[in-house]
Parts: C-alpha cells; structure tokens; sequence
C-alpha cells in the first residue's frame, strides 16, 4: 500500500496525514456454535480528510469494519490484526481508552435514524451529550441544517421526519470536531430525494470542518457520489482499493468489474437480459479457501482456488487482489455469458384490451392507534390506471407516496373507498413482495406452499406441477422438500415467483421485490421476470423507488406523488425527458458515476394533510401563485396529443413533444 | 441463469437426531423437559407407591418420621404422612394439568379466532378478554369458589375461569404478529379460505410461544391452587389434600413439624419439578 | 391535552371494570347455593318469617330492581351485614384492612427492591449474581404458607430472632391515626412500636414477596438486556458515553415500563399470598376474616373482601398506566 506511517509518528504528528488504518484484521463471531469470519485479514488506510467509501454487497464485512475501528465489535468476537484510530490500536485498547478516543477523535452516524437515537429522550439533550453543552448542541443542530432548531432541540426522535433524524445522527456524530466520521449506510433508510441531501451535507461538513468520512454503503452510484477513494469488500477481504473514478470507471478487479456492469443505471441497454454475474455471494460461515470469488469469477484458473491473493498496485495508487494480469481481466467479460442472450421479441402487448383498469380510486387509512383522535391519512387520491393485455408498467415514488397501496387495491388485498378496480378475465392476480422471506409460511415447505394453488389436483399431479413450476424458475426439485428459512435470499425470491406462475395469473404484481436483494443477485431476477412475462403472457405492474430499475422492467413508468399519478409515459422518455418538476428531481437524484444531483429542497409531505392546490407546490421550483389554489383541481393532461404521455401539472407547454433519449447497446 | 446447482435439505433443528452427549446443553433440555412426563407417571402410579392407605389411621398418631413404620410420621390421627402425601401430589398435578389445558384449549380458541379475524370481532373478544386480566385472578378465584361450596370440581372451574385470558393474549398477541406478514396475504391471493389461513399459516406459529407459556404455567398453578386449598377452598375434609393437611395441621407446627411441614414440602417439590421441566422446554422450543 | 384525554379514559375504563367485577360478585350471589335468608333466619323459621324477609331485603323484586339497589349500596359504602358477626361489612373491612395494607405494602417494597437487586445484579454481571438468582428462583417455587412455616421455624423456634404471630407484641401501641402500625409509632415518637412491627412484618411479608420479586426482575433483567442491546446504546456508545451514564441516562427509563406493568399484574398475586399468609402469622387482617366466613359461607363477608381487594388492585394498575404514559414520550401521540 501507499506510504505506510509508523504509529509513532501519527501520535506526535499534529499534521498526521493517515487517521485510522486497519491492519491485518480478523474478526471472527460465533453463532449457533459455527464460526462466522466477518473479516479474513483487511489491511487499509484512511487519509486525513478523506472520504473512504467503503462497498461490497451484505455479509462482506463493511459494518463490522467500521464497528471494529469504533470498538464497539462486542465482546464475543474474536480478533487479531490491529484497527488505529489516530495511532490507538482500538482492539488492545482498554474500554476507557476507547471512550477516550471515540469522545476525542470519532463520530458515528448509522443506517436506521430512528432505533438509533433514544426514543424517551429529547434530541437537544441527546446532541448535548456529545456536544457538551445546550448551546453547542443548538449551534450544531443549525449547522447540519435542522430548520427552526430552537424547537426542535426539545422534541422527541418520533416527533422527527426520517431525514431530519439522520441530520441529528449527523449534528451528534461531528461534536466536538471528530478527526473520523464512520457513517454505516446513512442514506439507505431515506428517499432518493433526501438521500441526495444528506449526501450533500455530509459532503461540505467534511469540507468545512476537514473531518474523515468513512462511507460505509452497499451503493455504487452513493460512493461515487461522495468519496475521493473506494474500497471494495468481498467476503472480508479487500478486493481493489483506490480513487473513486480509477476503481468505479476503470475496475481493475474482475468483482467489482461485474458489480459495475450487473448495476442497474439510466443509461443500461433495455433491450437485452441484464447482464448478471453468477451465483451468489459465500456464506461467511464457510470461507472459501483461496479467493472467494473464484467460483463466481470467469477468469479464474487452477490456482484461484488455493491461492489467496493479495492487494498489489496495478497501477497508482490503484490496488487490485487478483491473481491475473490487468490486461486479462480488463479483455474478459466478467458477467455470466447465459444472461447476455439478447432478448427474444418483447412481449406480445395488446394495447386494445385492458388486463387491469383502475378508475379514479380513493383509498383513506384512519390512523392514531388506542388514544387521541383519528386522523385520515390519504394514501390514494383519485388514480386512474389501465395496464393492457401483456404490458409492463411501473409505478415510482417516494415512501408514503401510495404505489404499494395501489398495488394492494389492484391485488384485492384493500378495498378502495370509492373507484372502480377491473381484472380482465376476472381471475386474481398474484403478488411478489418485498420481503420474500417474510412472505412464505416458515414452517410449511415450498411444496406445501406451491401446492396451496393448485389444490384440486390430485397428489402426483399437484407434485409434478410444482417440479414444473421450481424449474421454470430456475430451481431444482429438491428445494421443495425446503422451507424458507433454510434458503438464500435469491432462491426465496425465486419460489415467490414459482407460487405466483404455478397457475399463471392475467396481471402479476410485484412489491419492490428486489429492493432487498444484493446488485448481482436483483439483476437476475429482474430478467427472471422478464422471461416469465414473456413466456407465459402475463401483464406486470411493478412498483419500486428506483428509476433504474423501473426503466428497465416496465414499457411504461407512472410517477406517484402523495397518492396521485403526476406523470405517466413510456419509460425511456420519462428517465430521459423528464416533464413534471418533481419526475425531474426524481431523475436527477439518482446518484451515479460522474454525475452530481441537481438538489430537491424540503421535506417529502406527509400524506396526513397533502397540500392544497398542486400536492407538490411547496417543493417545486417551477410553482407559481395558481399551483396552491384549492379549485385547481389538476389532472393528468395529455402531451402533445400523444396517445402514452400524460402530466399533470399547469405550467408546462404540452405541444411541445420532448425527445426520448433510446439507449443503442454499448459498442453497437 | 437457469442453472439447477445440487441442493441438499438441511435437517430443521428440532428434527436433529437424538444426541446422548452430556456436554450438550440440548440434551440436558431433553431430559429436563421428560420430567413432565416422569411427574404424570409418578402421579398415575401414586396407589402403587402409598404404603399405607390415606384415608385411614393405620397405626400410632404423631409418630415421628422413621418411626412406628411411617418414612415420613403419621398424623394426629394416625394416618400415613407419606401416603397422604402422594395421593394429594397426585391431585395437584392433575388439576394443574386440567386448568392448564382447559386455559389453552379456550384462550388459543378466542386468541386465534380474535387474532385471526380483526377488526370488532378482534376488539369485542379481548375487551372480554383484558376485563377479565383487569382483575386480581386469584382473588376472583376465591370469591368463586366461596360463593359456588367448596369442593374440587368448583375450584377448578373457578381457576379455569380466571385462567384462560393469559393464553387468549398470548395466542392472539402471536396471532395477530404472523397475521401481518406477508405470508398470510400471500395465501389469501393462492385462494386460501379464512379458516385455512387460521389453521395452516397461523396457528401453527402461535404454537411455539403457547406451549412455552404453558410449561412455564404448571408450576404457578400448582402453588396457586395450593394456596386456595390452604385456604379451604378444595376438596373436603378426609381427602388428602397438600394445602389443606398443612393447614389443618399447623397448631402442630412447634411440637410435631412434619405434620404441616411435609405437605407443604411435597407442594415444593412438585413446583420446582414443574418449573425445571417448563425452564427445559422453553430451551428446546427457543434457545436464547 | 392528549394528556388529559389519555388520563380521562383510563379513569372511564377502570369505572367500568369496577362495575363489571360487582356485577361479577352480584351474580354469583345470586348462582350461590347459599341462601341468604336461610342464612340469617336459621333452620326453624316460619315460611311466613322467611317471606317477609325476603321481602324486606328486596329478594323478591325484578333482579334488575336488585342490582340497582345492590350498586346505590355500594356507593353509599353499604356492603351489606355479616352473617356470622352480625355487623355491617364495612364497619368489620375498617377494622381488619390497615393490617393487611401495611403487610401488603411492605411485601411490595421487599420485593421490589429484591427484584431490582436481582435484575441489575445478573444485567451487569456481578460476581455471586447466579446463587442470587438461584436462592430466589427456589424461594418462588415454594409456596407461601411453606415459606411462613419454615420462618417459624428457623427464626422464631430455633433462633427466637423474630415473632411468630399478631402484628405487635406491645399492650399500649398507640392506634391511630393511620392504623398502620410502623407509621403510628414514628408520628406518637414511640420507636419502640415501629421497630417492633417491623419484626412482626419481616416473616410474613417476605414470604409473600419472593414470588413476586422473581417475576418482577425477570421482566426488568430482560427489558434491560434488550434495551442495552439497542441501536441507541450504540449510538451512545459511539459518542464515548460510559457504561455506567448508559445504563443510568438512557437505558433505565426505556426499560423499566414492562417492569411496572407486571409490578401491577403482581399485585393480584400479592394479594392472594396475604391471605394465606396471615392464617401462618395469626395476622388480624382481610386474610383472617375471610378464612373465619368461608366455612360457615358468610357470602356478604367474602363478597365484600372480594370486591374490596379487586378495586385495589384495578386502581393500582390504572396508576401504573398513567404513569408509564408520562415516562415514555411515545404513548402521548
Ligand atoms: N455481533 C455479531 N455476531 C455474530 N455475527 C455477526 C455479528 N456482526 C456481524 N456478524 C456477521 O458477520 C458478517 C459480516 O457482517 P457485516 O454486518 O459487516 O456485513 P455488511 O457488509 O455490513 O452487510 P450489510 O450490507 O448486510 O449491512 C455477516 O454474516 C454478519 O451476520
Ligand atoms: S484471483 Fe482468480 S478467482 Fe480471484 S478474482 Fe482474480 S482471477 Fe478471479
Ligand atoms: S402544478 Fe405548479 S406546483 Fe405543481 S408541479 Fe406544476 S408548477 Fe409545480
Ligand atoms: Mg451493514
């Protein structure tokens, strides 16, 4: 690695140039009596005022890293190697020590804002404890941006919105002008709206204040966004490390290599499969000896398997641990050769026949559990939505702005207050959640689960249904002798899908089935679905936050704000020429390699009380005094008498036709 | 992407084969947890282990333990402590067993059908169900069997009575968890039926938790209906009871301590047998 | 506001579950094989004694009609006349309640403090912590009247540190004003009554404490395990904050609400061990006065110590809700 300093000389040296290193570091936990290897011997520096992005998918050992250069990796791990923080090796250190430096020279911000600050205790005397004084706690609350700071400094966490609580996490993590920040997935929890902002604030403070960044993410596009240098994790090891553009555009690792081509962008061809690397990410239960990513690598050799490799400098500054030549990994594609097959005729859509029509629904929630008076919340407001016979359309938005509810009412799952739902058809549709673990009955097995659908079959032609059904999918028959819990997140999510195509349904509806799957593993069931769709001619509504993903599943993208749609069109035109303001700070917030967000102000609105006139008035740039009126009663317009794009706002010019941008193959 | 890779079914824990390696705590649960057993048979079998016959005076009053035939002295009248002492274990655990059933049996059924339905279906049940948790169950207990005659059957009705809500809290409480994932709205979109959601994607899981409480459960109700007994809210006088023989007994206590003491001990017993062997099965069904 | 509001239907629900237990205590007169007038009259009145009895207690109106005058009773303090004393309820509860507060209340305090002791000691891992825990673990699994027994024993017999029986071994030990009798010594400036209560009270109200005192510090030990392994003990952790300032400054008041709800639930318990525990001590409380009216069936006696210990303890737990509500910022929506 670049010049190593002697820890001497960072105690003594006011102008140290390296805050924290890591070195050689093992971590290991016990579970279950099995050993868990978190970290197999990580060595890497942090430089003073950087920001480190530190990525790899879950399980590779990005928290525990950073958990360890805090102390606070527990009592039941066992470690060697050393973790410093300005010189202080925080695994020998004594607890007193380590409070020590933590109160001198670190701050932390995590992933979920909300369990992470005391729910009974005010957020001022919160910060203060950092801070050390009310009036500093204030002085910080301004600086990280919390409007009206005085009041806030005596509310509670759950009185907070999720990016106003992140900002507190912030106010605390730079009392006392830390010489560190870790921040473990800070933006994971918010709306890309807020997370651009929180990225940006983390971004000046560092400038400001000239602290570290240790960016913890399992986001390419965030670490692009915000650090000078990225380091990429796999399975508890270094894979490659240095300047973000090096690392990001000009990979030198074959793992980071296919990270980067299975990342879902704007700019990824949707005409053909999504590339996808192979296979799934180790257990950290069971090592694989040599390099881990062997098995998932398309140049390994003979010796990848008994080698481990070790970080060497490709080129300045530039790390990479793989045991092949540059210029071999650079000329390989590093993505699974199967999922490159162009894809067949996009599926049959019928524009004349409607498999669902939504029209103009209504759905309100009375909330307030036990006391206090009830208050309606408006998750759908008037939504109007047809999908025709094997089309795919997505539905985007920020959390609360009522796409799952949609998709429920769609699903029969809620009964709309008022509007009409239509099935072609009649049958049900099924779902895809989320959660796919969630989401399957833990203590029956795939069979029993698959089978719940095809229930008038006898015995042996249910069983031979449910084995067509597991391979269609891609999964063998034994998985179902298997219960969930004894499965990967990606084979989960596959069963999901056998149950939902055993008897294909006319429409099938997916819940951001891939919001919780690792990069690799969301690509190649976005193209499971989409061979699904193909084969067996269903019609798909597809919600998901991210525009990335929404551009390549769906034909169409609707763009939901507070529980109505604002813009409806072709996907390629919506992700390229933006009409609405907020479908164009929507786009613009996507964070990735070489681009810097165009900023969208305030906070998302609650849908407890939806602003009058135009719900996004008091965050749009382009609002005039007309938007806020009470009878502008605003509806989805036509633009320029085409027959897909609509929008719903009064101060664009709707003859004017925008021009898509179609992303040709790379290299075509 | 299509690719079948080999796939093996790991064996779900609670299937593993039986281990006898003393080292492992699981194995320890095993065998903590067959006391349940154990106790019922010791309890079945109480006419076969008595000496002596309770209910009659079989030689000198207020012999002393070890002498005059009696392992544990006999009582003011001459009858046997020991075999006294066994029948009345005997009664306790069954009627312990009894409320502990008859608690499970009618709590799951209001905790599934409340937890399983929602809505005021949901909110009538447990407003009935938290009314009753709102009183001192004991203390109702006592009030009930005083009002009804003492006798055995009325103190397990009585007990039964203030005992089930616990389950139908704890069953719905796990109830209505399940009925928020997304499994059950899964199953409801594959065509299950209402009842088919209760009993094959909700029940199941509620199952765990209420067996744990269950087990937990014996060793409190056998001190509970103890105390009633002591009280002289149980059978009457010539049966053998613990609580009540220690109770009629106590003006013993200073000169001929065994009278009063033994059943209470025998009461002892039978809790911290109840309790190890609940402790066990609350570690098999979940560790941690 | 929402404060007041949140107060104002607690108070209403603990209204109506008092109603519902007198209803409960007046239908099961009413299912009582016991009759009342047979009661009072004896074997070898006239049947036109017995009608006119019947009569003036109302029996043979609509039950409804008798109901309303059983409730307009209760809230006049009318509890109906002992069958075996002959007196009104009310006037025998005044007499036989302040012994029983004060043993009830005394085991509540040892028992929370031994709850406390034992949470904290196992939570921080202090040496000696796992005999603790096993001493009252076994403690818990030994029924009361076994426990006052083996304290008779041990402590009156054997080593003749404490007394066996009563409340007070003093002739003169001033009565009033509160009738309890630790209190009362302290406010006449007569030590000598309070200590000596005091030892009276130490047998039988630990006896009834250990039961709950196991419940009461499993619920603690684990709300404190849990909570210290939270996100937030994290965060505070991360701002170097100590073990200690944890423990005190974030962790105990997150933690101590499910304690307080099953300190509440214990109470019920509690009272059930007074009872038995004062026929052990000779104690002159409700404990002795039911014991006496079970067997010759004196129902308005028991219905009136029923209904006595049952509002108590619906009270105390209203209380235990108002005030978890004011120490966690979340229930005020
Ligand atoms: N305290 C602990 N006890 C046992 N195992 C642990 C502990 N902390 C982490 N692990 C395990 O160590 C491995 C690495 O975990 P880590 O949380 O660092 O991954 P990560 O890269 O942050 O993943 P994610 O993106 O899911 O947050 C995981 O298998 C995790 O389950
Ligand atoms: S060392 Fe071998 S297996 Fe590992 S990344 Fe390099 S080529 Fe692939
Ligand atoms: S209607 Fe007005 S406020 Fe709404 S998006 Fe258009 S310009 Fe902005
Ligand atoms: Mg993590």
């Amino acid at each position: 690695m670049s010049a190593q300093l002697a820890p001497e000389d960072v105690l003594t040296d006011e102008g140290y140039a390296v805050v924290a290193t890591a070195e050689d570091l093992h971590v290991t936990f016990r579970r279950n009596g099995k050993a868990i290897h978190a970290l197999r011997g990580i060595s890497l520096e942090i430089r003073r005022g950087e920001i480190l992005g530190l990525v790899g998918e879950s399980g590779s050992g990005k928290s525990v890293l950073g958990l360890t250069l805090l102390g606070l990796h527990g009592a039941g791990a066992t470690i060697s190697g050393r973790a410093t923080v300005r010189g202080r090796d925080m695994v020998s250190a004594t607890d007193a020590e380590r409070r020590a430096v933590r109160v001198a020279h670190l701050g932390a911000v995590f992933q979920d804002p909300m369990t992470s600050l005391n729910p009974t205790m005010r957020v001022g005397r919160q910060v203060a404890e950092a801070a050390g004084s009310d009036e500093e706690a204030l002085r910080l609350l301004r600086l990280v941006g919390v409007p009206e700071a005085e009041s806030r400094m005596s509310a509670f966490p759950h009185e907070l919105s999720g990016g106003l609580r992140q900002r507190v996490m912030i106010a605390m993590a730079v009392a006392g002008n830390p010489d560190l920040v870790i921040a473990d997935e800070p933006t994971t929890a918010l709306d890309v709206t807020v997370q651009a902002q929180v990225l940006r604030l983390l971004r000046t403070l560092r400038d400001e204040l000239g602290c570290s960044v240790l960016m913890i993410t399992h986001d390419l596009g965030v670490a692009a966004q915000i650090a000078d240098r990225v380091a990429v994790m796999y399975a508890g090891r270094l894979a490659e490390l240095g300047e973000s553009d090096a690392v990001l555009r000009s990979s030198a690792h074959p793992y980071t290599l296919g990270l980067m081509r299975s990342r879902l962008t704007l700019g990824v061809d949707r005409t053909r499969a999504l590339p996808a690397l192979p296979g799934e990410v180790p257990s950290p239960a069971a090592p694989q000896p040599g390099c881990a990513f062997s098995p998932r690598c398309s140049v390994a050799g003979p010796d990848c398997a008994e080698t481990s490799p070790e970080p060497v400098e490709v080129e300045p500054g530039h790390h990479s641990a793989c045991l092949r030549p540059l210029a071999v990994v650079r000329s390989t594609d590093t993505v699974s050769p199967v999922a490159l097959t162009a894809r067949a005729e996009p599926a049959g859509i019928d524009q004349d026949t409607a498999a669902l029509s939504l029209r103009s629904v209504v759905k309100t929630f009375g909330v307030g559990k036990g006391f206090g008076r009830k208050r309606t919340l408006h998750a759908l407001r008037g939504v109007s939505l047809q999908v025709a016979q094997g089309e795919s359309v997505a539905l985007v938005g920020e959390s609360g702005s009522g796409k799952s509810t949609l998709l429920r009412v769609a699903a029969g799952l809620e009964t709309a207050d008022s509007g009409e739902v239509e099935l072609s058809g009649g049958s049900r549709p099924q779902m895809v959640f989320q959660d796919s673990g969630a989401s399957l009955t833990p203590w029956m097995t795939v069979e029993q689960i698959l089978g719940e659908r095809v229930r008038d079959l006898g015995r042996a032609a249910r069983a031979a249904k449910v084995r067509e059904a597991l391979s269609l999918v891609g999964l063998p028959a034994e998985v179902g002798a298997a219960r969930a819990t004894q499965l990967s997140g990606g084979q989960r999510q596959r069963v999901c899908l056998a149950r939902a195509t055993i008897v294909p349904p006319p429409v099938l509806l997916c819940d951001e089935p891939t919001s919780a799957l690792d990069v690799s593993l969301a690509a190649s069931v976005i193209n499971l679905i989409a061979r699904l769709r193909r084969e067996l001619g269903m019609s798909v509504l597809f919600v998901t936050h991210d525009l990335s993903v929404a551009r390549v599943v769906a034909d169409r993208i609707a763009v939901m704000y507070l529980g109505q749609i604002v813009e409806i069109g072709a996907s390629d035109r919506v992700t390229s020429a933006p009409l609405h303001p907020y479908t164009r700070s929507l786009v613009s917030a996507v964070p990735d390699v070489g681009l810097t967000p165009v900023i969208l102000p305030g906070e998302p609105a609650s849908p407890l009380n939806p602003p009058s006139g135009c719900a996004f008035h008091p965050r749009c740039a382009d609002a005039t005094e007309s938007c806020q009126d009470t009878e502008l009663g605003l509806r989805l317009q036509r633009v320029a008498n085409d027959d897909v794009d609509r929008v719903a706002c009064i101060n664009i010019d709707l003859s004017h036709v925008p021009t898509p941008v179609y992303i040709t193959p790379k290299g075509a | 992407m299509a690719v079948a890779e080999p796939f093996v079914v790991p064996r779900p824990a609670w299937r593993r084969p039986l281990s006898l390696d003393l080292r492992a705590p699981r194995t320890w649960s095993i065998i903590g947890a067959s006391l349940f057993a154990v106790m019922t048979l010791i309890a079945l079998a109480a006419p076969l282990l008595s000496p002596h016959d309770p209910l009659v005076p079989v030689g000198i009053p207020l012999a002393a333990p070890g002498h005059g035939g009696f392992l544990l002295g006999s009582d003011s009248i001459g009858r046997d402590v020991l075999s006294r002492c066994l029948y009345g274990m005997r009664a306790s655990w069954f009627a312990a067993l009894v409320v502990i059933a008859g608690g499970f049996l009618i709590g799951g059924l209001v905790g599934l059908v409340a937890g399983s339905s929602g809505g005021w279906i949901d909110n009538l049940l447990m407003r009935i169900t938290d009314g009753f948790l709102a009183l001192p169950a004991p203390v109702l207990a006592i009030a009930v069997v005083a009002s009804l005659g003492p006798s055995f059957t009325h103190t397990l009705i009585a007990v039964s009575v203030v005992w089930w809500p616990f389950y139908a809290r704890i069953v719905r409480g796990e109830i209505s968890k399940l009925a928020a994932r997304p499994h059950v709205e899964a199953a409801r979109l594959a065509g299950a039926g209402r009842v088919r959601i209760a009993l094959r994607h909700l029940l199941p899981g509620a199952l765990p938790a209420a067996v744990v409480t269950a087990s937990l459960d014996v060793g409190n109700l056998v001190l509970a209906l103890a105390g009633l007994s002591f009280l002289g809210l149980g059978q009457s006088a010539p049966a053998p009871e613990l609580g009540a023989d220690s109770a009629r007994n106590l003006s013993l206590l200073l000169q001929q301590w065994w009278v009063p003491v033994v059943p209470g001990i025998a009461v002892a017993v039978l809790a911290v047998i109840a309790n190890v062997a609940g402790d066990s099965v609350r570690n098999l069904i979940d560790p941690e | 506001m929402t404060q007041v509001r949140f107060v104002g239907q607690r108070f209403a629900a603990m209204v109506i579950i008092v109603l519902a237990l007198a209803a409960a205590v007046f239908a099961l007169q009413k299912m009582s094989p016991l009759d009342p007038v047979h009661a009072r009259l004896g074997g070898q009145a006239s049947q036109g004694a017995i009608a006119a009895e019947r009569h003036a207690l109302g029996l043979d109106r609509p039950i409804v009609t008798q109901f309303g005058h059983y409730l307009a009773g209760l809230v006049h303090g009318d509890l109906g006349d002992s069958y075996r004393t002959r007196r009104p309820v009310t006037t025998d509860l005044l007499a036989y309640v302040p012994a029983t507060a004060e043993l009830a209340a005394t085991g509540l305090i040892i028992a929370l403090v031994l709850a406390i002791a034992f949470a904290f000691a196992s939570t921080l891992r202090v040496r000696g912590a796992g005999l603790f825990r096993l001493g009252l673990m076994l403690g818990a699994s030994v029924p009361t009247f076994l426990l006052g027994v083996f304290g008779i024993l041990l402590f009156y017999q054997h080593f003749g540190w404490l007394p066996a029986s009563g409340r007070t071994s003093i002739g003169n030990a001033p009565t009033g004003p509160t009738h309890l009798l630790t209190l009362d010594g302290l406010l006449h400036g007569r030590p000598d009554v309070t200590w000596d209560a005091l030892k009276h009270l130490l047998m039988p109200a630990t006896a009834i404490a250990l039961g709950p005192a196991v419940a009461i510090g499993r619920v603690l030990r684990s709300s404190l395990e849990g909570e210290l392994s939270s996100d937030y003990v994290r965060t505070a952790r991360a701002k170097g904050r100590s073990e200690r300032q944890i423990l005190l400054g974030h962790v105990v008041r997150n933690a101590v609400g499910a304690a307080v709800s099953m300190t509440g639930l214990q109470v019920g318990l509690m009272f059930a061990g007074v009872l038995v525990v004062e026929q052990v001590f000779g104690w002159p409380g409700l404990g002795l006065y039911i014991a006496e009216s079970i067997p010759v069936a004196d129902f308005p006696a028991i219905a009136g110590v029923t209904l006595l210990l049952g509002s108590a303890y619906v009270v105390i737990n209203a209380a235990v809700d108002v005030i978890q509500a004011a120490a966690d910022p979340r229930i005020r929506v």
